[in-house]
């Protein structure tokens, strides 16, 4: 048995570019922990009376979700698989970014109805003063300068994520990564509801606070979707659930190659990390014994790192339902 | 959805740019006006009597909270007219825009909060000693009016 074999079934390596992605991801998630526990500190001081404040204060907490996900989740989907648990702990990633993706639903629709009730009631925010040093100073001013300054730390580990998400081809750091980008817009929402109060214009307040809640409830629908789509074994798609896994078809193309095949088909169960393939494989009059069947579950498993659990099946005829297939023209 | 996000904020910023260079506006202002009006005019306060705190006086109420807002209405070239009430009549008369101002015994645990907005807390000199901090309550949302007297209560020294 060759060192592919091997490592056919519940491989807990990765290649050396992937591990530097991880212990780069891993770096970025515990930053991005302490980076918000400062900021939900700071914001904590001056939140007041503004809705958009609060609303955005709560988005803050929400956005650790993830990070927390991805951190408890790790050490599991690098499990080996055990009696217990025959295909490893893949799952983990998946189920911890649909609790995420449930929790962002759930209280951005709570926090989106409670904006809309202020403004209904027509609820004028009061937004007083503080004494700074001997000065007063319209706690306003405050607000706006903890939301400027604390928008620049996801410019920069919001990319950061996403591109180790992609080496990774993990969700839910690319859902972090993803959340992290578009953060400005709660912050830039959020000044502008104090200024409107500032302004005298009270409903913009709650208006931003509506903005800021429907951005967490488009978020939650977004990884809700990808989370239970993944769970429900749907068709291996790229990191960012834009196309179809481009690997499936490396390794149809690997197939095609063997001489011995006369026809292939594959199905892929992306397990949040790592695909598990399972290969159909029609042989030709050559015929196939126990040898080239190992000899095309190592191939498939040599195509990529995130291959594994690699299992061959030959039969007469591909199953009508595995749509993923060649045919290699007579 | 992202493009309509950010539209989105970029006609909010702009709404806010205009308001602001149209009408030459002070930030905090208030929605209704009640500083503008206050200002070499009248400050309606109500005032419910606590003992060591505020007392009905004949010729108006007394105590050091008394002296608290009469300052703060000469700062502002204001005349006071007083009303005297309850704490929850005078909550309801600041909710229904009655009145600019309440004192009496409101503290910062004040059960008020949905009819008014609370001031800082502050302690006038000759409130009796372990006496909690006061606060007043003024308005929803009239923060011009707020601010002005919390920044009253700074130059004094009281809060």
């Amino acid at each position: 048995m060759n060192a592919t074999a091997r490592h056919q079934f519940g491989r807990t390596d990765l290649p050396e570019e992937q591990q530097r992605a991880l212990r780069s991801a891993v770096r970025w998630e515990i930053f991005t922990l302490c980076y918000s526990a400062v900021t939900i500190f700071l914001v904590a001081i001056v939140v007041g009376n503004s809705q958009s404040m609060r609303t955005a204060w709560v988005e803050d907490m929400l956005s650790t979700l993830p990070q927390i996900v991805f951190l408890i989740a790790l050490p599991m989907v690098r499990k080996r698989p055990t009696t217990q648990h025959p295909y490893g702990r893949h799952r983990a990633m998946s189920i911890g970014h649909l609790v995420a993706g449930v929790a962002l639903l759930t209280i951005g629709g709570a926090l989106a109805i409670e904006s809309a009730l202020g403004l209904i009631r027509l609820e004028h925010p009061s937004i007083g003063t503080v004494n700074l040093f001997g000065h007063t100073i319209w706690l306003g001013w405050l607000m706006i300068a903890v939301m400027s300054v604390i928008v620049v730390g996801p410019f920069f580990y919001g990319p950061a994520k996403v591109r180790a998400a992609r080496t990774l081809h993990n969700k839910v750091l690319y859902a972090d990564g993803d959340m992290a980008t578009a953060d400005w817009q709660t912050n830039a929402a959020s000044v502008i509801g104090v200024l409107g109060v500032g302004m005298g214009l009270w409903w913009l307040d709650g208006a931003a606070a509506i903005f800021i809640s429907i951005g967490i409830i488009s978020d939650g629908l977004r990884n809700t979707r990808v989370a239970l789509s993944d769970l429900m074994d749907q068709r291996a798609l790229r990191f960012d659930s834009t196309a179809p896994h481009s690997d499936i078809a490396t390794i149809l193309g690997t197939l095609h190659a063997l001489p011995w095949v006369a026809d292939a088909g594959v199905r892929a169960r992306d397990m949040g990390q790592v695909l598990h393939i399972e290969a159909f494989i029609v042989p030709n009059e050559a015929g196939a014994g126990t040898e080239r069947i190992a000899e095309a579950s190592e191939r498939i498993a040599e195509t990529s790192w995130q291959v594994q659990d690699v299992v061959v099946t030959l039969c007469d005829e591909i199953p009508a339902e595995v749509t993923e297939r060649i045919t290699r023209a007579s | 959805m992202r493009a309509a996000r950010r539209s989105a904020i970029a006609t909010l910023a702009l709404t806010v740019a205009l308001g602001t260079s149209a009408c030459g506006i002070t930030i905090p202002s208030d929605p209704e006006g009640s500083l503008e009006s206050v200002e070499g005019g009248t400050l309606r306060v109500g005032y419910a009597p606590d003992p060591g705190r505020i007392a009905e006086g004949p010729g108006g109420p007394t105590g050091p909270i008394a002296d608290v807002v009469t300052g703060y209405a000469h700062t502002v070239d204001a005349d006071v007219l007083w009303t005297l009430g309850s704490e929850e009549t005078l909550s309801d008369a600041i909710d229904q825009g009655e009145l600019d101002l309440a004192v009496g015994g409101f503290t910062e645990k004040s059960p008020w909060t949905d009819l008014a907005a609370l001031s800082r807390g502050f302690l006038p000199p000759g409130t009796p000693e372990n006496t909690p901090m006061s606060v007043a309550l003024l308005p929803m949302g009239e923060n011009a009016l707020l601010s002005s007297f919390e920044a009253y209560l700074d130059e004094e020294g009281l809060t």
